[in-house]
């Protein structure tokens, strides 16, 4: 079993290697680091905190769109280019063929943040800025994050198109992230636009615990140049993104489980 | 049973179009058996059911109605999977892998040992004579040799049945005959080959059995000399005037088919019942030497025409010749 996901997913990681778009996004999040460094110049003695900023700023931002623009197609283009009608008739389960694609995007993406998280670190450095604990906890919260919004593109994918697919996923990622936002703005609302919202904030992925920096948690302001969030809070929000991963994977296996590949 | 690579009983598959929910029958109960060791060919026009029926078979589309083993196992299912090669129709492959590549990717999927992929890989590769490409990608694979990589990659596994969904298609003639050659390779190997064409040439040529299919219906399934109707359908005679004009030509022809004068030589077909005799006596008295005379039986091209224009009739839907 392992070794069919296994090859999936490498297959997978070798064709997402070779979207050139994700080379234009690398040189986005760099360039991105270089206006932070700008940035930082100009503010009061405050460049560290410019940096830091913008560079998981650029993460998320950039990080999630990567997951989106990658769940999106790689899945749908095995269908429409029928690439799969070779690989599924071979002894693989679907769900095993959905999980692969899974984890070769969950790959890429996870040297993307890498290669982001690096960059930002090596910005710091230049600036003198000493690395923190709650730097590295932030980090780990957006590669989280990202998983999780290509779990929700792939979910999409299973049953919709890619123009449609990326609407849903990038709706559902900017609803998930403003959820608190949505939720505090709505009380005052009337009961439908409230419990409709209330519905809304249900049923989408939580991804607004993984960028907690600038809120406040159970009455404390939770800052990524302060007071940070423990490892356990971190721990629980990553497990509450795996939770919504298998979730999701497992909803596109049982859709993909029931296609017809005409 | 033990011997049936193929088995199927009225298998049916319904559409529904996706806004109008109209229902579209691609497959209307068919039922054929292929056994082990045969060489089965499948044909039918366009739209048939041909490639629906191959689908049905390797688990991509599942059947409404209707049952289907693949070497005793039901189709779809992993064992059936294990033990079948599949090439699907007009193949289409990830363009960035070489050859070697797709065919480790195939026998990752199989569970094959690395030292056993690599192996099966490089034999095949050369066996198809794609040795010389074996470092470029895909795309730049012309069709004829994407389809000798989807072959490759079908035959990974070593399958005790090898399922090839038109594979001449596009392939010139040398291409072609390297296929129905690898066809009967397999076969002599001990393997049952089932292929779709609309080369009735090939399936002429090659197959132990042939099914007819036409509207999701089959029209016909047995040997190709068992199909054929046995009965004298003319006589093909080939004269040569050397001191032609035109006029003998045209008093020749009269009442014959597939009239046709290339230089001097005449050639044509005469109705089963004429006097072959009196014909030639007439062609010789114009001048005319007999170049050759030879019966004209019913070919499976004549059969395949007359079923696809049978299946038009509501009366003909459903008769399925032994």
């Amino acid at each position: 079993m392992t070794g069919r996901i296994w090859a999936i997913a490498l297959n997978t990681f070798r064709e997402a290697a070779r979207i050139r778009v994700l080379y234009g996004i690398g040189v986005l999040v760099l360039g991105s680091n270089l206006l932070a460094l700008v940035l930082g110049q100009l503010s009061l003695n405050e460049p560290g905190r410019v940096a830091r900023d913008v560079g998981l700023a650029g993460i998320s931002l950039f990080g999630s769109l990567t997951a989106i623009l990658l769940g999106v197609f790689l899945l749908y283009t095995e269908v429409a280019r029928r690439t799969i009608h070779a690989i599924i008739t071979k002894p693989i389960s679907r769900w095993e063929f959905v999980v692969g694609k899974y984890l070769g995007m969950a790959v890429v993406l996870s040297v993307l943040v890498a290669v982001f998280g690096l960059a930002m670190v090596a910005m710091l450095a230049l600036q003198g800025t000493g690395l923190s604990s709650g730097l590295g906890k932030a980090l780990v919260l957006s590669w989280f994050e990202v998983l999780t919004v290509a779990a929700i593109a792939i979910f999409f994918s299973s049953f919709s198109t890619p123009f449609l697919s990326g609407i849903f996923a990038l709706a559902t990622w900017v609803i998930g992230r403003l959820a608190p936002d949505l939720a505090a703005t709505t009380q005052q609302a009337s009961p439908v636009i409230r419990i409709t919202t209330r519905i809304a904030l249900e049923i989408v992925p939580d991804v607004h615990l993984f960028a907690v920096s600038g809120r406040s948690l159970d009455g404390a302001a939770v800052s990524v140049h302060g007071d940070f969030v423990p490892w356990s809070y971190v721990a629980l929000a990553c497990g509450h993104g795996l939770g919504w991963i298998i979730a999701l994977i497992a909803f596109a296996a049982v859709v993909f489980h029931r296609r017809d590949f005409v | 049973m033990a011997d049936l690579a193929i088995d199927v009983h009225a298998l049916t598959k319904t559409y529904r179009t996706p806004f109008t929910r109209k229902k579209v029958e691609a497959l209307r109960g068919i039922s054929f058996a292929v056994e082990r060791g045969h060489i089965f060919g499948f044909v039918g026009p366009n739209g048939a059911g041909k490639t629906t029926t191959i689908r049905t078979l390797m688990g991509l589309i599942r059947p409404s109605a209707g049952t289907a083993t693949l070497l005793g196992h039901p189709v779809g299912s992993r064992a059936a999977r294990a033990r079948v090669g599949f090439l699907p129709e007009s193949p289409y492959f990830y363009d960035y892998l070489d050859v070697g590549e797709l065919c480790d990717l195939a026998g990752r999927l199989f569970g094959l040992p690395h030292a056993l992929r690599k192996r099966r890989a490089d034999a095949l590769i050369d066996k198809l004579g794609l040795g010389r490409a074996r470092g470029q990608p895909l795309k730049k694979f012309s069709k004829g040799m994407l389809q000798r990589a989807g072959l490759a990659q079908a035959l990974m596994n070593d399958p005790e049945l090898v399922v090839l969904d038109e594979p001449m298609s596009g392939l010139d003639p040398i291409g072609r005959k390297e296929v129905r050659d690898l066809i009967l390779e397999l076969r002599d190997q001990g393997k049952t080959v089932v292929f779709s064409t609309h080369i009735l040439a090939d399936v002429e040529a090659i197959t132990d059995r042939v099914a007819i299919i036409v509207r999701g219906q089959l029209q016909a399934v047995g040997t190709p000399a068992d199909l054929v109707s046995p009965s004298l359908q003319g006589v093909d005679i080939t004269v040569r005037f050397p001191d032609a004009t035109g006029e003998p030509t045209a008093a020749l022809a009269d009442g014959a088919q597939r009239v046709r004068r290339v230089g001097d030589e005449l050639s044509l077909t005469l109705p089963a019942d004429a006097d072959v005799d009196a014909w030639l006596a007439r062609a010789r008295t114009a001048g005319a030497k007999v170049v050759a005379v030879a019966p004209r039986h019913e070919t499976l091209e004549d059969l395949f025409v007359r079923r696809v224009a049978g299946a038009d009739q509501p009366a003909a839907a459903g008769q399925v010749a032994p």
